[in-house]
């Protein structure tokens, strides 16, 4: 029965019918203990971190709630002991702080953590706020969360969508966060970066304003290997990591491959020791479920090492062939061919391949030699210098 | 051939290819370009529209929304284009146009957003006002209209920006025809929702159309999931029982079910749709409601 044809007379005729076989199915006494909650209480105590200089405790994986308008999953996850609560004024245009504001109702103020954030207008292009971006403009932000959450306080309130250094170290916003931290509106302030994130956690530490930062963080990133290091030199300087967008900003999937990549995403960050929670955007309960056995183990199985390695393998070492170093070299070098070199140097061990291209390229004899440092911006991030420099010395050696 | 004229062929096709390089690095750039011809910012009286016209695509929204991309994205998300218009020094509106894959995915991320006290409005096929926005569904089109600093008259200025918005979208389309078959006693005005994906946190209920009620002192809420033909309900029901570990030969009718997480939940499936009322533990009531239906 398509809705679009369907009129009132067919509707009716159809719920009439319907009505004649009235199923009563076998009722449970108690039907709010089923088995799946019973599952959920069964649960082993559920693994935590530190949330740095904060003090406070959060689970391994914690819930986003950004996707969801559901409060049945909100309520089953603070119930299974996920309860760090992750939101935003932006997400749902506040609907989803009011809702989680729903859910908190009737519960101990210190059995959940709750944080949340505001951004106020950036210049899309340069991330450099514009002149409506006012202390008094995220006062009332954090006002109105407060409000949409019927909470006198949450624990953390962040500057949301930073990505340059000057906005991470915009006086009216720190102002603002200030005062709110001093009146007791907000326990402690972070930080959000979803890109550039090195440069705005390292601003983030030297501005001594902070004490969480939430940071995209995954191992698609091409930089991640920047964001780990500056991730780990956060946390050392105290400041509590909580990790975003670890499957790689992609909306999770509900079965098959995209289930798995989630699982890999998850375990990925976690291995790293200095994240201290995921959060995590579930909008099933089987993504819960998921997200709660990830947390009490996390080491890769054979499949998910594979997976892995793929996909670090391609990112790690293959070059996307842009073509736009070739324009920045002084030496006109073949950059891209170097490159594949290197990928099957170093990533496919094939030393004969590497050496073939090598020597079909009508190379210097010393590539590299005339230039102190590199010119060559990588839009992969890689020191193209460097790795030029590892491959090219393979001509010498004898295969 | 001499070294000279090998050396100028060489230059030559060194030059196509970096013409056809470019070329292919400045594609990109002049599809957005020629997409965003597709929609004409009208013209305000008394206000300048200030360029560029920005778009974003499902691979940037990050850039402009953060993390609340994650739900467009969710909804089929298209396209976004924003224009931002400036009056004097101060007073900006900046109109924010996404296009989602129909309108009824449009209506869901609307249905998504709107606030439940929210002032609704007769624009587009549904919209409210608040002091400095105003924002409505049209086809497959999402519209937000911020303002700031434009002093008293901000109300009269979105809705200015709003008729000219609507004008210029063309065409209303028919809401979604199932909402008109949900019961109307009770039933809180303006609060039907669509939900695209996971209903209830469950993957395999897809869509869902779904409105708020209160009656007889009891709130709750009644819902209606749109299967592509009934054995794709029958499979919906199926994995729904596996999941609460409810073992039952189905037949089309109504079920009173115990959902592990929501509580009871009464689902009637027929053909391919299926009915339920969530929330309302009142069994009197739930069958008034059936009967109700029944009879309307």
């Amino acid at each position: 029965m398509d809705p679009k044809n369907m009129n009132r007379r067919a509707f009716l005729k159809s719920t009439i019918a319907g009505f004649s076989s009235f199923i009563f199915l076998p009722f449970p006494k108690e039907y709010q203990a089923t088995a799946l909650r019973t599952k959920a209480e069964k649960m082993p105590k559920i693994p935590a971190r530190v949330l740095g200089k904060t003090g406070i405790k959060v689970p391994l994986i914690s819930m986003g709630v950004m996707n969801t308008s559901n409060p049945a999953l909100v309520k089953a996850a603070l119930d299974a002991g996920m309860h760090f609560l992750d939101t935003a004024q932006t997400y749902q245009r506040g609907t989803n702080e009011a809702m989680i504001g729903e859910v908190l109702k009737g519960r101990p103020r210190d059995s959940f953590v709750i944080a949340t954030k505001a951004r106020l207008p950036q210049n899309p292009t340069t991330g450099l706020y514009t002149e409506e971006a006012t202390e008094e403009a995220y006062a009332k932000k954090i006002d109105t969360s407060l409000k949409n959450l019927g909470l006198d306080y949450v624990d953390i309130y962040y500057h949301h969508n930073v990505w340059v250094r000057e906005s991470a170290l915009y006086e009216p916003i720190i102002n603002a966060l200030q005062k709110a931290k001093k009146a007791g509106k907000t326990r402690f302030i972070g930080i959000t970066t979803h890109r550039n994130e090195p440069e705005v956690i390292q601003a983030a530490m030297e501005s001594k304003v902070y004490d969480v930062v939430l940071t995209a963080y995954n191992f698609r990133q091409k930089h991640a290997a920047e964001v780990k290091k500056a991730i780990a030199k956060a946390a050392e300087a105290g400041l509590g990591v909580v990790a975003m967008k670890t499957i790689g900003g992609n909306v999770r999937g509900a079965y098959g491959a995209e289930e798995i990549n989630a699982q890999v995403g998850l375990k990925w960050v976690l291995q790293d020791q200095h994240v201290h929670t995921i959060i995590a955007g579930f909008t099933t309960f089987d993504q819960m479920e998921l997200d709660l056995k990830v947390m009490q183990d996390f080491t890769f199985s054979w499949p998910e090492r594979e997976y892995l390695q793929a996909h670090v393998l391609s990112s790690a070492y293959y070059c996307q062939g842009c073509g736009l170093c070739l324009t920045q070299c002084p030496q006109s070098l073949p950059i891209p061919e170097l490159m594949r070199a290197y990928m099957y140097a170093f990533s496919y061990k094939n030393l004969v391949a590497a050496q073939d291209l090598l020597f079909s390229l009508d190379l210097p004899y010393e590539a590299c030699k005339d230039c102190a440092s590199c010119a060559v911006k990588c839009t992969n991030q890689w020191q193209v210098g460097e790795r030029i420099r590892q491959i090219v010395v393979l001509r010498e050696i004898s295969a | 051939m001499g070294k000279k004229v090998r050396h100028k062929i060489k230059e030559k096709i060194g030059l196509i290819i970096f013409l056809i390089h470019t070329y292919c690095l400045l594609l990109p750039c002049y599809l957005n370009w020629a997409q965003a011809k597709d929609f004409d910012f009208p013209e305000i009286a008394g206000w300048k529209k200030f360029s560029p016209i920005l778009i974003f695509k499902p691979q940037n929204l990050y850039d402009y929304i953060d993390g609340a991309a994650d739900l467009y994205l969710s909804y089929d998300f298209q396209e976004l284009f924003v224009a931002e218009y400036k009056r004097d020094k101060k007073a900006s509106v900046t109109v924010e146009i996404y296009r989602h894959r129909n309108p009824t995915l449009a209506f869901g991320i609307y249905s998504q957003e709107r606030l439940k006290d929210a002032q609704i409005i007769e624009i587009g096929n549904q919209g409210y006002i608040e002091p400095l926005t105003l924002n409505f569904w049209m086809g497959p089109y999402y519209v937000k209209i911020n303002a700031y600093e434009i002093g008293p008259e901000g109300e009269k200025t979105l809705l200015i920006f709003g008729r000219q918005i609507e004008a210029a979208l063309g065409e209303k389309s028919p809401p979604p025809a199932i909402l008109s078959f949900f019961p109307a006693q009770g039933k809180k005005a303006h609060s039907e929702t669509f939900i695209f994906k996971n209903f209830l946190g469950y993957a395999f209920f897809h869509s869902a159309f779904m409105a708020d009620y209160e009656f007889s002192g009891k709130k709750f809420k009644i819902f209606a999931i749109q299967g592509r033909d009934k054995k794709d309900c029958q499979e919906m029901m199926h994995k729904y029982l596996q999941k609460i570990g409810v073992a039952k030969e189905l037949k089309e009718g109504l079920y009173r079910l115990p959902d592990p997480y929501h509580g009871e939940i009464e689902f009637f499936w027929q053909e391919n749709l299926i009915w339920g009322i969530l929330n309302l533990d009142d069994q009197n009531l739930r069958a008034h409601y059936w009967k109700f239906m029944k009879m309307n």
